[in-house]
């Protein structure tokens, strides 16, 4: 920080210089404020649950082979010397906890409106499962258009009213840097559905405005907070932004902390009022902090 | 001779009836609206990005800055939504607490709603008395969680506190008067002949415009269209609640009108039944102290005063933040249709559109 200026003295009159060229923060002056890019991809899917399963329970036998193996050599040495055998290890059970929070995992579809899909539009889907209680269908990013419509138009699924549309963005991933969710509703016969389509950089999804007009804002609010153009879109422009903005705010690479945003210590002292209180609360404790230091 | 030109003008952003900053582009030829275009975005302070830099528990805080005169609808969607995302399970008694505060909450904003868009069209006493009734219930606001306007009323996992002493008499006393101040509100207006004058027939937004269009809460419902959330997919304590849910088929300015009147009754219904069950037991779920998620993706969608309010969260694993925050507000889809509505429309009647979709610019600019 800058030494304060004191009014008294007349340097103070003069403006301080301004800085040259446009403001760029500093990061390495104030490291918290640096992004941190997420090093996972959270995209819930049953295919990686299951894989992560198969990974943790091999491990875990993996793990209980070893303990009894390290017993046996155990036991044989203490036996070559004479000495009392060590005891039996005991298998590790997970740690349970008394609280109520059980967090929903992915189950294989049961649900009639998701094999519905599949038997519909065959190898377009690329994953069905249910979490939550919710339904979930991810399909190729070419075909959206078209599981869109058949969402809509197929007697047997009838979601007439498309609820929420939005994005998110993955940098962890490989081969593909968005997710775009599609969250339908049927009023009918009051079911929700999630469509899901994972798109790389640079891939411009057909928009959902010819089967459902109520898309065209949340599009503009998607391609404006992160980037995704859509195809065949009436308007496709910023909307809470303005048209002149740089970068795409809810991508996880843009900063938190605006440009040129300023250091604020909450706790500066600047009028000396938190020291005027200390000194007031010290001397009704009857501790004297201004007491002269030996020298 | 007379010139037949196209004239374009702007409504707001800085305009008493648009209710915050809403900015409108309209194309008039004469006086009748030959092209409309909202233009939003001024009240952006990206909620959704703040939120997910925030831990679980301080992203409710948030939700109350969104639609402003409804704050507790948008937390009790807020807690919803991480306890969807964690799994948990909330006690009965925190559930009637809830669906008993949101509820009142809906009071308050429709008499907000009732207020300016009454003192918008020309009636100006409708506000006095409606802030009257608003009054007790953020008072009641007040008494529970110490706020009146932001309230931040729960917590993930159910309630901070049981309802204060003395609660229930605040409750009954206002029950005991507020059919009384309806019928007071109706007196003025349902046969009022300037109010008809300017509501029946205007802004009309078929079924079929409304479904296409996201549109939810009472304007579909004033097209006929019975989806309430509450009924639909029910949550909290709505399931065990006994209401109706008003429609009609005019599908105008006053069938909404008429429709959230009655909506009004309903929740005073389901305030009542919520007083009357109140279990006994705990109001908190057994949770340890710091959250940490798994991975999983939820939708949760309540039947916030404006229509589905819906929050989009994904959780990382273990993670402290939520991976991504969306919001579904009902604002934002709803103020698309206001183009349908008052295109080939009167100048005079875009007031009336923009009042009767009930906006706050808060939860739509985020």
């Amino acid at each position: 920080m800058a030494e304060p200026i004191d009014p008294q003295t007349p340097e103070a009159s003069a403006a301080p210089e301004a800085p040259a060229g446009p403001y760029v923060y500093d990061y390495a002056a104030s490291p918290q404020r640096q992004i941190v890019l997420p090093k996972t991809v959270p995209l819930p899917s049953l295919k990686t649950y299951l894989a992560e399963q198969k990974a943790a329970a091999a491990a875990d036998e993996a793990k209980w082979v070893k303990m009894q193996a390290d017993f046996e050599s155990a036991k044989a040495k203490a036996e070559a010397e004479g000495k009392d055998a060590p005891k039996p290890p005991v298998r590790p059970v997970p740690r349970k906890d008394d609280n109520d929070l059980k967090t929903p995992v992915p189950q294989a579809a049961q649900d009639a409106d998701l094999l519905t899909l599949v038997a519909l539009l065959g190898d377009k889907v690329e994953e069905i499962f249910e979490q939550a209680g919710e339904l979930v269908c991810q399909v190729k990013k070419e075909a959206i258009f078209e599981a869109l419509k058949l969402c809509r138009d197929e007697a047997a699924l009838n979601y007439e009213m498309l609820a929420d549309e939005s994005g998110t963005h993955y940098p962890a991933a490989t081969d593909f840097a968005f997710s775009v969710v599609y969250h339908l509703t049927s009023i009918s016969r009051r079911k929700r559905l999630r469509l899901r389509i994972l798109v790389p950089e640079g891939f411009v999804p057909e928009s959902a405005c010819a089967i459902y007009p109520g898309a065209n804002w949340m599009e503009r609010e998607i391609y404006d907070m992160l980037g995704i153009r859509f195809a065949n879109h009436p308007d496709m422009t910023r909307i809470l932004c303005p048209e002149d903005w740089e970068g795409y705010p809810l991508r996880k690479d843009y900063p938190v902390v605006g440009w040129g945003q300023r250091d604020i210590t909450f706790r500066e002292d600047r009028g000396g009022m938190i020291e005027r209180i200390a000194l007031q609360k010290a001397g009704q404790l009857g501790i004297n902090l201004k007491q002269p230091k030996a020298e | 001779m007379f010139k037949n030109e196209e004239m374009e003008i702007n409504l707001g952003p800085q305009h008493p009836s648009t209710h915050g900053v809403l900015r409108v582009k309209l194309r008039l030829d004469g006086e009748t609206i030959t092209h409309c275009q909202p233009m939003i975005g001024y009240l952006h302070r990206g909620v959704e990005k703040i939120c997910e830099n925030q831990t679980f528990f301080q992203g409710q805080v948030w939700t109350d800055r969104m639609d402003y005169c409804s704050a507790v609808a948008n937390n009790l969607g807020w807690a919803e939504a991480n306890e969807k995302l964690f799994g948990i399970t909330v006690p009965r008694r925190a559930q009637y607490i809830r669906t008993m505060l949101n509820e009142f909450n809906r009071l308050a904003s429709h008499l907000i709603w009732l207020a300016t868009h009454a003192l918008d069209i020309g009636a100006m006493t409708v506000f006095l008395y409606a802030f009257r009734e608003r009054e007790d219930i953020l008072d009641m606001n007040e008494a529970f969680c110490g706020s009146r306007l932001t309230t931040t009323a729960f917590r993930i996992g159910g309630l901070r506190e049981d309802l204060p002493p003395g609660f229930e008499k605040m409750v009954k006393v206002f029950l005991a008067k507020f059919p009384s101040c309806l019928e007071e509100y109706e007196n003025l207006l349902s046969e009022n002949r300037i109010w008809k004058k300017r509501t029946v027939g205007v802004a009309k937004l078929s079924a079929e415009d409304a479904i296409a269009l996201g549109v939810t809460g009472p304007v579909l419902r004033a097209a006929g269209v019975p989806y309430d959330i509450r009924k639909a997919f029910p949550y909290a304590a709505y399931a065990e609640m006994d209401f109706e849910v008003p429609t009609r088929t005019e599908a105008d300015t006053y069938a909404r009108y008429l429709v959230r009147m009655e909506e009004m009754r309903q929740s005073a219904r389901i305030i009542q039944q919520c007083m009357d069950g109140m279990p006994e037991g705990p109001v908190m779920a057994k949770l340890p102290k710091i959250l940490r998620s798994e991975v999983n993706e939820v939708y949760h969608a309540t039947e916030a005063p404006k229509g589905e309010l819906g929050y989009y969260l994904i959780g990382e694993k273990g993670g402290l933040n939520p991976y991504r925050f969306h919001v579904r507000a009902p604002g934002f889809i709803n103020l698309q249709s206001l183009p349908k509505m008052a295109e080939g429309g009167l100048i005079a009647d875009i007031v009336a559109a923009i009042g009767t979709l009930d906006i706050v610019l808060g939860e739509i600019d985020r």
